[in-house]
């Protein structure tokens, strides 16, 4: 006698279901990872000098999160945001940072605040199979000596900021310069591109000095401006330090006797300086008034989520290394650190400053080089940068692992 | 080199000490009586910057802020040492006054990143004191002045009130020895309150008058309050004079430091408050014990 294998109506469902379930097994699986977010892991100041900008990083990750998340996510995934304070201090900065990278997973780096910070995590990148996107690093050795592949450099550093002031000043009236940089890796890098720089146009570098970090009274290094008879004075100074010399320097008439050309304007220092930061020059990491589709949609978003505030150099910064960031995942697919690190290489983004090339050979974004001056401007409650000059990217960054330029 | 040049420099440290001396000064009265590092002492000396800032906007006045921001300074660091510090004067070890004002540090730190945020605060300088004067060729700014002028006239009146005054000789009654001026009946708990609240309004006085040349903003107390502990040292544990002392030489090394000698500027306040403890370990009008 055969076995009749008769197919009831019940064992048809029950195998349907069955058959359907296996399915859609791996759909549902692949919707469980796209729903998992890609981790960013924001080691910044949030407490001590640098706290300012540390703030202002953290409100740009926040912007851009609601703006990405409402876009649908990058590869169709979430992001989520990790912060941790490093108070400025760089083995705090390596501790945040490994707790970021064990603790939460976090393997894409970005919003460190200072350059000796930055200087630290670098050989611990490998270690962690973490990248670093750098927003506002500006010492000339992370994409020279000290570049390892893991580190990547979006933002203007301070030999390109340099670097725009002094084709700028080849064709101003001034001849004679003094410099004055804060005593930090930062500060160094910036001056020793200024000298380079200015000489190389024909200008005279009469004198250079060094100001000790969270220095306070500026009054020997002005008294040193004014015996100088430096027609024009670059300050490369920023936050607490910036402010103090700028408010100093405005109470000494020093302005009215030097110009200033400061290797950064930042918004900040400019809403406390007030009326005495208008004719106030620089280079500028980021241009607010930059007239160009990607800036005004951030400009605009960044002023409707944050009302009566304007987004500062540090914001626009870290607003394009993610903009970057986003860009070289979903060229690869992944936001895996190593192929994230390879779709980095050559990754060509116009951004909120323009075009910008992550170029391969250092990992240096060539971003275009803006010289601003602070005027006041009726869009605005308070005085803002507008540009006066733009320099192309090719022109405004240095030869490739140098922080110098042949050109 | 100028006699105009000579006397800018020499102005522009003076204005220097100035600051320092009302900071240094709190520090070494609450020492001299308490026996207390005041660890919080740069903390309050950034409040009174802040709540001269509110001052200022509040009633457009900067000579108002001068006046109430001590005051109200000065008040909640009475009302901190009558709950805090009180209940640890029996303790033998001082671990609990420097975590305790350590602590107070970093909580007022918070509090002022809560209330007025992280974004910097500039009171500005009022009309009458805007401007330069010229000394000899040399631009030198009114308001630097002025700090002169208020550093000399703070020193005056907290010696006199100190030498002159009935509470002034109690403080140094109590700071040599409190028991026995507690024997004659003298509320010494008291005096310490006086004394401690005195300490953070002449910080915060310093607050007020620093944040037109550097901002209010968070951190402005930490590398002062080092300088001030410099002084003390240089000048005497607990000793006004001293303090005063310390703060012109320690003002005097700073600019003419930053101005000769770049690369040491920061060193050489060290090197000074070196050879002042080789040669007299207590300090310059301290005690050595």
């Amino acid at each position: 006698m055969t076995a009749r294998h008769t197919v009831t109506r019940r064992r048809m469902v029950k195998g349907l279901v069955g058959a359907s379930a296996l399915t859609a097994a791996p759909a549902f699986l692949r919707h469980a990872s796209a729903a998992a977010p890609i981790k960013i892991g924001i080691p910044t100041v949030i407490t001590g000098g640098y706290a300012l900008l540390g703030s202002q990083v953290i409100r740009t990750c926040k912007l851009v999160k609601k703006m990405t998340d409402a876009k649908g996510g990058v590869l169709g995934q979430p992001v989520e945001f990790f912060y941790q304070d490093t108070q400025g201090d760089p083995a705090t900065c390596v501790r945040k940072c490994q707790e970021l990278v064990e603790r939460d997973n976090c393997r894409i780096l970005s919003g460190v605040i200072v350059s000796s910070e930055a200087a630290a995590m670098l050989p611990k990148l490998e270690e962690w199979n973490a990248i670093f996107i750098s927003h506002g690093n500006g010492d000339g050795r992370l994409t020279a000596e000290l570049l390892v592949p893991r580190f990547f450099r979006a933002n203007t550093s301070a030999p390109m900021g340099a670097r725009a002031l002094a084709l700028y000043l080849k064709d101003a009236p001034e001849k004679k310069f003094i410099a004055m940089a804060s005593d930090a890796a930062w500060g160094r890098s910036s001056n020793a591109a200024f000298e380079e720089q200015i000489k190389k146009v024909g200008k005279d570098l009469v004198d250079k000095m060094y100001a000790p970090v969270a220095n306070k009274d500026y009054s020997p290094y002005i008294t040193r401006i004014l015996q100088s008879g430096a027609q024009g004075c670059y300050v490369a100074l920023q936050g607490d330090e910036a402010r103090a010399f700028y408010s100093q320097a405005t109470q000494y008439g020093l302005a009215q006797r030097v110009q200033f050309f400061t290797e950064i304007v930042a918004q900040a220092d400019i809403k406390v300086l007030g009326k005495d930061a208008i004719g106030l020059m620089g280079s500028s990491r980021y241009p607010l008034t930059y007239d160009i589709p990607q800036n005004n949609a951030f400009r605009e978003a960044f002023m409707s989520e944050y009302k009566n505030e304007i987004p500062d150099w540090s914001d626009g910064e870290m607003y394009q290394a993610l903009m970057i960031l986003f860009a070289a995942i979903e060229k690869a697919g992944s936001p895996e650190p190593t192929k994230i690190a390879a779709a980095m290489e050559d990754l060509d983004v116009t951004s909120v400053k323009g075009p910008v090339l992550m170029r391969k050979c250092d990992h240096q974004g060539e971003n275009q080089g803006f010289v601003v001056k602070v005027a006041r401007n009726e869009k605005y409650a308070e005085p803002v940068a507008e540009i006066v000059k733009i320099y192309p990217r090719e022109m405004n960054t240095p030869d490739c692992r140098s922080s110098s330029f042949s050109k | 080199m100028s006699l105009g040049f000579i006397l800018a420099q020499c102005l522009g440290a003076l204005s220097q000490a100035a600051v320092l001396f009302f900071i240094a000064c709190g520090l070494t009265l609450i020492f001299g009586i308490m026996r207390i590092i005041n660890f919080a002492h740069g903390a309050i000396f950034m409040l009174g910057a802040y709540v001269g800032f509110t001052i200022v906007a509040v009633t457009g006045s900067f000579l108002l802020s001068l006046l109430l921001a001590p005051i109200v300074v000065g008040g909640l660091g009475m009302a901190f040492e009558r709950v805090f510090l009180r209940h640890l004067y029996g303790r033998r070890d001082g671990g609990a006054y420097l975590l305790l004002t350590f602590g107070l540090a970093v909580v007022l730190s918070e509090v002022i990143r809560v209330i007025w945020g992280a974004q910097p605060r500039a009171s500005g300088i009022p009309d009458f004191l805007r401007g330069i004067v010229v000394i000899v060729e040399q631009p030198f700014p009114l308001y630097r002045l002025f700090l002169i002028a208020a550093g000399l006239a703070a020193a005056l009146a907290v010696w006199q009130f100190l030498e002159r005054t009935r509470a002034g000789l109690l403080i140094r009654a109590v700071s040599q020895n409190a028991e026995m001026v507690h024997a004659l009946g003298t509320d010494v708990a008291l005096v310490r309150t006086a004394v401690f609240g005195l300490g953070c309004a002449m910080a915060a006085l310093g607050g007020v008058l620093a944040a037109p040349l550097v901002t209010a903003f968070l951190g402005m107390g930490t590398t002062v309050v080092i300088d001030a502990f410099v002084i003390v040292i240089i000048g005497g544990m607990g000793s006004f004079l001293g303090s005063l002392i310390g703060s012109v030489l320690v003002g005097f090394v700073q600019v003419l430091g930053a101005y000769y000698f770049q690369d040491l500027a920061l060193a050489f306040m060290y090197f000074l408050m070196l050879i002042v403890l080789v040669i007299r370990p207590g300090g310059l009008l301290g005690r050595e014990d």
